[in-house]
């Protein structure tokens, strides 16, 4: 019923820059979309635009199927959580929160009542009378959030309404933001660079780059089938291992040759990479993917460390596995992720096993993946 | 050693600077005809400030000014706020507009000042404090809105755009945001247009007359009409100093207490 569409929205800016290109994206009702991307990509301004805050150059935007284009963020019943909170400096929490209502006209003990309401929820009763200076960041940011709830918007904008607190109360606005999208049912927008928030907390992630939505799914597909090198490195810590390599024929098989690599094509991909055998590509490999013990259908592959790094619950190795004649003449690198009980010195050299299965293949012109089934689809 | 020849040098300055002005005090409580004494303290009276009181019109001058000076920044207040606030945050009237608002500011007042007398003297506005109200006005407004333009510009455009997404028109965001959490940098303008009006002594001179005179021409034909009296010439500027004290402590109070404070993180 409110859903939001945007189609084919583009904002260029006075300067000529392109804030967002052709943003095609249908955001169902009650659905929890993320936008991911690196910094000035045009997450904020596809929100603004979203918002009726900033003009769209070219397509069209409809809420409810109805085009608001030409409508005034008044007039659109939408919620925004601001990177920088924007809480109103003068106005006392009880102020901030029913400034909205206020504005739409509700009768004073309408909005006492739900000033009282979202207060509980977030926690905020003990502050409703200190201005916005006498908080704390993640009081504030609660407040900011208070502010929209009350207001019962068709949809939540969030912009990166987590990036300035600490890990521990981050953890926890996550999960709370996650139950409150369930308690509520209400649309929500939430923009982030922080890649477990993206993985955690929403139905679909779209990743942006320069103004382009370039992948948009649910976070495991885009996890398990990035389109492309920049999505597959972008998603995770450590990223996705890529590798330039040669795609050669070997008997009936398929290997991946490249510096100091040399792996075997698994049958299930035969078919799908066979139209590329004898072109340079990228190999991909999660480091998870990668494992410290044999077990069938794994290869074998030697790997000489250059860093081990103990994150407690698990141990990241860094190692060499090229001689220097690969990219740019340095040796190639791969990162593993091993149990917190693995140990290697560093500059030893030491057999690692590479489960296969999920490898991708980039084309390293293009940098998109080459095409081919998805294991999530497969069963695996 | 550095750290005497440092204070020795901030007394020196101060000095220098409060001297003139302490000798001006202590030569406003003293008979006329002690006032050029070498002494430090001859004599005491307050008979200089009584008789700027009665037998001048001083009295008359110093409500003058302050009609003036308040009236003409409340008057240009409210025009300086929207003008800066448009500056500020939309591309009205471009670079040009900006750049005639500062060229206006930079204009010699000798030559506005026949114009201004001409024309007011045609719609008989000489010799009214009204005439003084339009033309400090006037005056000040091009200064309050450079002023108020960069006040305006460091507030956050996201405190008004949360207004705008919370139902407020761009109107109402301004009039219930901008204007409130601004209102410091507008009192601090508003006593720099106070100061400056206050001070003002050309305009007030050929447009005013002897019931209009402000307080810096009440002090002028002072030293005129019966040779310089010194002592009671000092007592006239020891008031007219007065509010200048009270105003400049004002304005640090706005100015340090920040604008946004709270407001973003
Ligand atoms: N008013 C403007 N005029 C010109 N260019 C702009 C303007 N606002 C933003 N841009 C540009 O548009 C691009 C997208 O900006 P945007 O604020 O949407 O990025 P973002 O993805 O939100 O980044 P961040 O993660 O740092 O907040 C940036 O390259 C930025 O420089
Ligand atoms: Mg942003």
């Amino acid at each position: 019923m409110s859903s939001i569409e945007l189609d084919h929205v583009s904002k260029l800016y006075a300067n000529g820059a392109y804030g967002v290109r052709d943003v095609d994206l249908t955001i169902a009702e009650g659905e929890f979309v993320i936008f991911l991307g690196p910094s000035g990509c045009g997450k904020s301004t596809t929100l603004r635009m979203i918002a009726g805050l900033e003009g769209i150059t070219s397509g069209d935007l409809r809420i409810g199927g109805r085009s608001v284009t030409h409508v005034a963020p008044r007039d659109r019943n939408i919620a925004v959580v601001f990177q920088s909170y924007a809480l109103y400096p003068h106005m006392s929490v009880r102020e901030n929160m029913g400034f909205g209502l206020k504005m739409r006209g509700v009768a004073r003990p309408v909005i006492e009542e739900k000033i009282k309401e979202a207060a509980g929820l977030l926690g905020l009763a003990p502050y409703l009378d200190r201005k916005p200076a006498a908080l704390s960041g993640g009081q504030r940011q609660r407040v900011a959030l208070g502010r929209a709830i009350v207001r019962d918007p068709v949809a939540f904008l969030l912009d990166e309404p987590l990036s300035n607190l600490d890990a521990q109360l981050r953890a926890e606005m996550r999960l709370e933001l996650v139950k409150l999208h369930r308690r509520l049912g209400r649309t929500i927008v939430h923009v982030t660079h922080d890649q477990v928030e993206a993985m955690t907390m929403g139905d679909r992630i779209c990743i942006m780059r320069d103004g382009r939505m370039i992948q948009v799914g649910k976070p495991l597909d885009v996890y398990a089938d990035p389109v492309d090198t920049f999505v597959a490195r972008f998603l995770a810590t450590p990223p996705m291992n890529l590798l330039p390599a040669r795609l050669e024929a070997q008997g009936d098989g398929l290997l991946v040759r490249g510096d100091g690599l040399s792996v075997e094509v698994p049958a299930m991909h035969r078919d799908a990479y066979a139209p590329a055998t004898g072109r340079e590509v990228i190999f991909g490999l999660r480091p998870e993917d990668i494992h410290e013990a044999p077990q069938p259908g794994f290869q074998r592959i030697d790997v000489t460390v250059v860093a081990m790094e103990s994150l407690g619950v698990e141990n990241i190795l860094v190692g060499q596995i090229g001689q220097g004649n690969g990219a740019e003449g340095r040796p190639a690198e791969i990162s593993a992720r091993l149990s917190r009980h693995y140990t290697a010195a560093v500059g030893a050299t030491v057999p690692l096993y590479v489960d296969a299965r999920p490898m991708h293949l980039f084309d390293p012109e293009t940098t998109r993946a080459l095409p081919r089934p998805s294991l999530r689809v497969l069963g695996h | 050693m550095r750290r005497i020849a440092l204070h020795f040098g901030l007394l020196l300055t101060c000095a220098a600077i409060l001297i003139p002005l302490l000798w001006v005090i202590r030569t406003s409580f003293l008979p006329e005809p002690m006032s050029y004494s070498p002494e430090i303290m001859p004599a005491f009276t307050l008979d200089n400030y009584v008789a700027l009181f009665t037998s001048t019109r001083y009295g008359q001058s110093y409500l003058n000014s302050l009609i003036v000076a308040i009236g003409s920044v409340v008057v240009a207040l409210p025009f300086a706020c929207m003008t800066g606030y448009a500056f500020a945050r939309f591309k009205t009237s471009g670079k040009g507009g900006r750049f005639a608002v500062l060229a206006i500011q930079m204009l010699p007042p000798v030559a506005i000042v026949l114009p201004a007398f001409t024309l007011f003297r045609m719609v008989g506005l000489t010799n009214s404090l009204t005439g003084l109200i339009i033309v400090y006005a006037a005056l000040n407004l091009p200064f309050l809105i450079w002023i108020l333009m960069g006040f305006f510009e460091g507030i956050p455009v996201d405190l008004e755009w949360a207004a705008q997404t919370d139902g407020a028109t761009a109107w109402q965001a301004f009039w219930r945001i901008v204007l409130p959490v601004s209102l410091p940098g507008i009192a601090a303008a508003g006593v720099l247009g106070f100061i400056l009006t206050w001070n003002e002594f050309l305009f007030a001179l050929v447009l005013s007359g002897p019931q209009t005179a402000t307080v810096p021409v009440a002090l002028a034909s002072l030293q005129t009409s019966n040779g310089v009296q010194i002592a009671k010439v000092s007592a006239g500027v020891v008031l007219a100093v007065l509010p200048l004290v009270i105003a400049s402590r004002f304005i640090q109070r706005f100015i340090v207490q920040g604008l946004t404070f709270g407001s973003v993180k």
